[in-house]
């Protein structure tokens, strides 16, 4: 296998998200298009499936872990995001919500590309990375389908409120449907940043070393923590369901969001290993 | 000439026709005071969640004007809870053959919010009992609401324009499967256990895992929730209740708010925020608009429903159409029917005529030039001259009655009472009322009468 071939699986990955964007889109936006609805999740299942191939073929070649560096990380996590929602949209009724998850997917993975890529430094390379940095991916991908669901609860809440009953509102999987699964997302992810924070902590000293952005990252990985658990705290305990938990669900992953920005800025330096710390 | 004077959902929101609702009680008063004007001789008062409408015959051909304004005025007599509201922006007014139209579209449920639902017609022969019951019917608006009837009846057997028909209990439905799921986990409570109520719980109980019947008349909860597998509950148990329920169906017929902002907001901090969606599909509303404005509850009335029932108008265009198309051609017979009339008060006058010129002659000869007759003699030349006169005008009234079937019959009629110097016979035509109106004609003529054919009763369409 050659690079070039790792290059046309890419473009071929790229292809078939987009392609899947585009055909949620055409089933929301007009009724004519209601086969769209039925091709889109098995286009995003294709694009899936290259993806997959892709991650593989192209850490084989370059003999990099697709676990040890945020290029792969990325990638891995929209990977992971798509195959969670192919495996549970029938489960849960949220069939529309690919609308979302396949535009972040090809989001993640065009990003991905912009991370140098390299293999982490000696001084980050320890038996527990592979570990910190799949549980971060993992529950990147969990966030980022919680993410979705709560985007379209908010439209569809919203579309209720204003009673504004056309359109593609009826498209829109029910109410409790996007709640539900959007808290099963935030309470299987939930566990898995929290292992990511606990083991990011066996880098914590390089923080203060990495100056001010280092830092921001660190404060955003919290606060992404501390968001998702007031959020599932509150709801638990408060009554915080549907419109209050979905805002709380994208501002926890907003500051996830913010601290692979922060990554992605650093450009050329040295590639990070650890997502939020 | 029938007048239909009223409003509708197309014309007035919810908060105006929920101030104009009128409970059964005050059917009969309604009609007592229509009857007692003299520019009406008949009346029908039909008052539903989406229309309040008065359909009346005028006391004379040009008097529509009087006879709307007479109706206008027992309107606005009547609601006098409207308060502030200006009710001449919303009401509209029909006459002649728009006005028979009107009722024929209202009674085949084309003038519907739900386009086809069925309901309106049941609704409109209560109206028509109430009529009859108070003797407020005659022989034209009698005429024209079993016509009515007629139609509604074709429009459900020849066009497909009730068949999957959403109505408003099954548009509630659909919005609470846009908020929940699968209603088998959720629990329904009926405010309400009348007529709408048990529509409701028709569709919506289907699915539901509870069903709860909550009325101010346990007795009536108990009946309903044992004919539909559900549970009846106290009124006192109401706030409790909205802290179990999901989905809440208000129907009940009080004219003020039977769930508050304040109860919701209560219940809701029990419910721990879980969504509850009201669908009030009361009128006068039962659930405080502001209601809605509480997190996680959504609140739903009869015009809200309206958009979602849009949704569905255009696949019925086609049997709405057809539709039309049949209310057309009934409109065409009534209208015929309705000009024949006219000419039957002249058909008589023209009959007596002949007869009382012929007699006049007859008994003249019988007194004079034939006295020596016998006496079965002069029987049998009457019982001849009799059976001439008859023979003579048959041709002569078959022809009038087709000529005034037609629509210049008003000038046949003219001419014909012209030409045989008959007594002017215009005002008899309408004068056929059963409404005892001191001031009008409160008996028909007995013209008139003879040739009109009884009033049937609405259950026999």
């Amino acid at each position: 296998m050659t690079p070039v071939l790792v290059e046309i699986l890419l473009a071929a990955t790229v292809c078939a998200y987009a392609a899947a964007c585009g055909l949620f889109l055409a089933y929301l936006g007009n009724d004519r298009f209601a086969r769209a609805g039925a091709l889109a999740p098995r286009l995003l299942l294709v694009g899936t499936v290259l993806h997959a191939i892709h991650i593989t073929s192209s850490s084989i070649i370059l003999h990099i872990c697709p676990v040890e560096g945020l290029h792969f990380a990325l990638s891995v996590a929209s990977m992971t995001a798509c195959v969670v929602y192919l495996a549970l949209r029938r489960r849960y009724r949220i069939d529309v919500v690919g609308a979302f998850v396949a535009p972040l997917a090809l989001t993640f993975l065009l990003a991905s590309n912009l991370v140098a890529l390299s293999k982490p430094d000696a001084h980050y390379r320890r038996a527990i990375l592979p570990i910190h940095v799949a549980v971060n991916l993992l529950g990147d991908a969990l966030f980022m389908l919680a993410f979705a669901a709560a985007v379209a609860y908010l439209l569809q809440e919203r579309r209720l409120k204003t009673k504004s009953l056309g359109g593609f509102f009826r498209k829109l999987p029910p109410l409790d449907a996007l709640d539900r699964a959007e808290h099963r997302f935030l309470l299987a992810g939930f566990p898995l940043l929290t292992a990511g924070i606990l083991t990011g902590v066996y880098w914590a000293h390089d923080v203060e070393a990495g100056g001010a952005a280092s830092i921001a990252r660190a404060a955003f990985g919290y606060a992404t923590w501390l968001l998702f658990a007031a959020v599932l705290l509150l709801r638990a305990g408060a009554g915080w369901r549907g419109r209050k938990a979905a805002y709380g669900t994208i501002a926890g992953f907003g500051c996830a969001v913010l601290v692979l920005i922060l990554y992605l800025l650093r450009g050329a330096g040295p590639a990070p290993a650890v997502a939020f710390l | 000439m029938i007048v239909v004077v009223g409003l509708s959902h197309k014309t007035a929101p919810v908060e105006v026709r929920e101030k104009l609702a009128f409970s059964a009680e005050v059917l009969p008063q309604v009609l007592a005071r229509l009857s007692a004007r003299p520019e009406l001789t008949e009346a029908l008062f039909l008052s539903t969640c989406n229309r309040v409408e008065i359909f009346a015959a005028a006391h004379k051909d040009d008097g529509t004007d009087a006879a709307a304004t007479a109706v206008r005025d027992v309107l606005a007599e009547t609601g006098g809870a409207t308060g502030d509201v200006h009710l001449t922006q919303y009401l509209y007014e029909r006459s002649g053959s728009d006005a028979v139209r009107h009722i024929f579209r209202v009674a085949a449920s084309l003038d519907s919010m739900v386009l086809g639902e069925p309901q309106i017609l049941g609704q409109v022969k209560r109206a028509f009992d109430a009529a009859t019951e108070a003797g407020t019917l005659g022989s034209v608006l009698g005429r024209c609401m079993t016509r009515a009837f007629g139609v509604a009846k074709r429009v459900r057997t020849e066009t497909q324009l009730g068949a999957g028909t959403v109505s408003i209990s099954s548009v509630a439905v659909d919005l609470a499967t846009r908020i929940f799921s699968d209603l088998s986990g959720h629990t329904v409570l009926l405010l309400g256990a009348g007529e709408m109520a048990e529509q409701a719980a028709k569709s919506l109980g289907k699915g539901a895992r509870h069903i709860r019947v909550c009325n101010r008349s346990f007795e009536r909860a108990a009946t309903l929730a044992a004919s539909i597998g559900g549970d009846a509950v106290q009124w006192d148990a109401l706030a409790d209740e909205l802290t179990r329920a999901d989905v809440v169906v208000a129907s009940t017929s009080s004219r003020a708010f039977v769930v508050t902002y304040d109860l919701v907001r209560r219940a809701m901090k029990e419910r721990k925020g879980r969504t509850l969606l009201f669908v009030d599909i009361a009128v006068p509303r039962n659930v405080e608009p502001s209601v809605h404005e509480i997190d996680n509850v959504y609140v739903y009335n009869v015009d809200d429903l309206e958009q979602q029932v849009a949704l569905g108008l255009k696949a019925r265009q086609a049997e709405a159409e057809a539709a039309e198309n049949i209310v057309g051609a009934e409109l065409a017979e009534f209208e015929s029917w309705r000009r024949g009339l006219l000419v039957a008060p002249a058909i008589v006058a023209l009959r007596n005529r002949t007869r009382e010129v012929l007699a006049a002659e007859l008994e003249r000869a019988l007194s004079t030039r034939l006295k020596h007759l016998a006496e079965p003699d002069r029987v049998a030349l009457r019982a001849l001259m009799e059976s001439s006169a008859a023979k003579l005008l048959h041709v002569p009234t078959t022809r009038l009655r087709e000529g005034a079937s037609s629509p210049d019959g008003a000038d046949w009629v003219r001419a014909v009472t012209h030409v045989f110097d008959l007594p002017d016979s215009s005002n008899g035509a309408h004068a056929s009322s059963a409404v005892a109106s001191p001031g009008g004609p409160a008996s028909a003529p007995a013209a008139v009468a003879a040739t009109e054919e009884p009033v049937p009763a609405a259950s026999a369409t």
